[in-house]
């Protein structure tokens, strides 16, 4: 599992690749903190290469969520495959994020 | 059959092999009896032990044919209300517990003797459940007098209990000469009225157990499992935001994720997410509360919208029965949920809380299960389910009409006219199922959904047992090494064989024993010179009174779950009735039935 944090176009860019499952959550949790400071910025996870995401990997999309609303920031989530996109429609979070 | 070793021949040997292992298969694994008992009828056919015509003879004989044909009398009398009234009328209003024993124990053990003792403790065991409520004691303390009264009456007649009717048609079989109804009445009368008077006296062994029910009610330490459909509100909020980490009545213990992952203990600012399983642990009415007020539902598969949730859904209590198909599985692991459309919101084991998800508890005998099920088609849903769950609410009220009486001048008929043997007792039987049908009194329709086809298997096959253990010349010598080892002396040899054939049925079964015993205890008769009379008659009662555990008593094994019994709480009352009737019963047959004719 790789996470790299790039700022493009003025937006945070968290960039997945591999498996977010339950192992990888602490090590991706890290390396996802230069998204608390985000104020002034939107936020963009782009999933076009991450192959899967746990309950846990979920939950840090939420963390991510919940540190950005209070700021203004918007968070948005790209590049999900079908089957990412069923786990997210089943868990209700199609409900909470912006998809682009 | 040249080849023998130690005196058996090689048929002989396959028939010994092949019951013992049935004996061992019955207490061991949970394979169905029916399936254990065909399997071994198979390999006696295949070995060529018995002949076609011997293995098939055993589906017709009289026990098979009596039994089929009183279940049709029996559906008749339930859905004609007779056994409903009876239930309702039968049972006065006892003030005080002792009172209450007796009261119970004098009208079963007359109607079980009638009715057989079976029938009449799954009929009389919810209005037992009903009396204790009354009288603020464990059900446990009327269930345990109410299957002794049972199995007790139901030694006076030969429909009393099943083993009668298998010992007296290998009666029929051996002499030709058929069994009066009332045969065992003497001998059965005076062992009742003195098993009655022993559980009133020892009354202080009879365990007094906590209602399965009543714990899902009152206890406060349950789990239960509820689900967060995906729209639910609360998906991306805390649990205490969504009021759901303290609630009413219990608390969160425990979340299961979508892909399995468990969250405990819970933190109270953990998030939920869509698919959540959430588990509380409480008082289950309470928590139950969370499916109205906050959206959650009991499902066993994904739920997306509140919307699609079946509000008129209803909560029933089930208990998972003796060799129940749910035994050692999980509801995961298991497709009893989607089969029957029902969900397992909780599991009570014993009046206590079993630790986990409810969903993931392997089941044992004898747990109470909380069940969500359809709002319709209760009654289908019993009958699915017969073998592996008794509904604590089974209902099925039947209209007292014209057809109520019918049905009764049917059944006194039946037994007037084979007690004084206009007819034989196997032509009564079918004559009085014939009439239920032709009455009215049964439903056409109805007829093979109360016939227990199982059991009738079973008896079937434990016929051909005892022609094999003829045949194969078992019965002869082991009657002649008992007899050698026993001097002689028939009250000898009669003592030790009914011995043996009362322990081996606290193991097996009544019919089983009575089926193998039978052939070597008439062959020692005839070899001794004596009337086989006494010695069958001690046979057919010893059989029956093995009390000490639930699976040698049908009756114990039905008031099992409801009482909510440990396996060993029936030994302590059952080994000495137990003693006490098997001297009973041998002193009563010998005084009754001369040895010499």
């Amino acid at each position: 599992m790789k996470t790299t944090i790039l700022e493009k176009e003025g937006n945070l860019v968290a960039v997945f690749e591999g498996r977010l499952d339950t192992a990888a959550a602490p090590e991706t949790e890290q390396a996802l903190q230069p998204l608390n400071d985000c104020t002034g910025h939107d936020i963009v996870l782009d999933c076009t290469n991450l192959e899967y995401i746990s309950s846990s990997g979920l939950r840090l999309f939420l963390a991510v969520l919940k540190n950005a609303k209070p700021k203004g920031s918007h968070v948005y989530i790209t590049g999900i495959s079908d089957s990412l996109r069923s786990v997210f429609a089943m868990t209700g979070f199609t409900n909470l994020f912006e998809f682009k | 059959m040249e080849y023998e070793f130690l005196g058996f021949s090689l048929y002989a040997w396959v028939t010994m092999v092949t019951v013992l292992s049935i004996f061992f298969v019955m207490a061991r694994t949970r394979i169905p009896a029916e399936v254990a008992f065909l399997g071994a009828l198979t390999v006696l056919l295949v070995t060529g032990v018995v002949t076609e015509e011997e293995g098939m003879a055993g589906f017709g004989s009289e026990p098979v044919v009596i039994h089929a044909a009183f279940f049709v009398i029996i559906g008749g009398l339930i859905q004609s209300g007779v056994l409903y009234w009876l239930t309702k009328n039968v049972l006065g209003d006892p003030k005080n517990y002792r009172f209450a024993v007796f009261r119970l124990m004098l009208p079963t053990s007359i109607l079980a003797a009638f009715l057989n003792s079976v029938n009449v403790v799954a009929l009389f065991i919810d209005a037992v459940k009903i009396w204790s409520r009354k009288l603020n004691i464990a059900p446990s303390k009327l269930l345990l007098p109410l299957s002794y009264a049972a199995t007790l009456g139901g030694m006076c007649t030969l429909l009393g209990n099943s083993s009668n009717l298998v010992v007296a048609g290998l009666y029929m079989s051996e002499t030709g000469k058929s069994m009066n109804l009332f045969e065992p009445l003497l001998p059965g009368l005076v062992i009742t009225v003195i098993g009655v008077i022993m559980v009133v006296l020892l009354q202080k062994y009879i365990p007094s157990r906590a209602p399965a029910e009543q714990s899902f009610e009152t206890t406060s330490d349950y789990t239960v499992e509820l689900l967060v459909p995906t729209d639910n509100p609360a998906v991306g909020s805390s649990v205490s935001e969504a009021g759901l980490y303290r609630v009413k009545g219990g608390s969160l213990v425990e979340i299961v994720r979508f892909d399995r992952e468990i969250i405990m203990p819970v933190p109270q600012d953990e998030w939920i997410l869509g698919g959540d399983r959430l588990i509380y642990a409480g008082q289950i009415n309470e928590i139950l509360e969370l499916k109205r007020t906050h959206g959650l539902a009991a499902a066993d598969h994904h739920v997306w919208s509140i919307n699609d949730i079946d509000t008129k859904r209803k909560m029933r209590t089930a208990y998972v029965t003796f060799g129940s198909e749910l035994i050692g599985k999980s509801m995961t692991e298991s497709d009893f949920e989607q089969k029957n459309d029902v969900v397992l919101v909780a599991v009570a084991r014993q009046g206590s809380r079993v630790a986990g998800q409810p969903r993931e508890i392997r089941l044992q005998a004898g747990d109470s299960l909380l069940l969500e099920c359809p709002p319709k088609d209760d009654e289908k849903l019993e009958h699915d389910n017969r073998r592996s769950l008794t509904f604590f609410d089974s209902h099925f009220v039947p209209q007292i009409s014209a057809k109520t009486v019918t049905s009764a001048i049917i059944l006194v008929l039946m037994f007037l006219l084979s007690s004084f043997h206009f007819l034989p007792l196997m032509a009564t039987t079918m004559l009085a199922a014939g009439a239920m049908m032709v009455f009215g009194c049964c439903r056409w329709n109805n007829v093979s959904k109360y016939i227990e086809w199982e059991l009738l298997l079973i008896l079937g096959s434990t016929v051909v047992f005892s022609t094999a253990i003829s045949k194969t010349g078992i019965a002869d010598i082991i009657a002649h090494d008992v007899l050698d080892l026993c001097g002689n002396n028939p009250y000898v040899v009669m003592t030790v064989m009914c011995l043996l054939a009362s322990f081996v049925s606290e193991f097996v079964s009544d019919v089983g024993s009575s089926a193998v015993f039978f052939p070597i205890m008439y062959k020692q008769a005839l070899l001794m010179d004596c009337n086989p009379m006494p010695f069958i008659m001690a046979l057919m009662l010893s059989v029956t009174i093995s009390f000490a555990s639930p699976i040698g008593s049908s009756c114990h094994m039905l008031i099992y779950g409801p009482g909510s019994f440990k396996f060993t709480d029936f030994a302590r009352l059952g080994i000495w009735m137990h003693i006490v009737l098997l001297i009973v019963a041998l002193t009563i047959v010998n005084l009754i039935y001369p040895l010499y004719l």
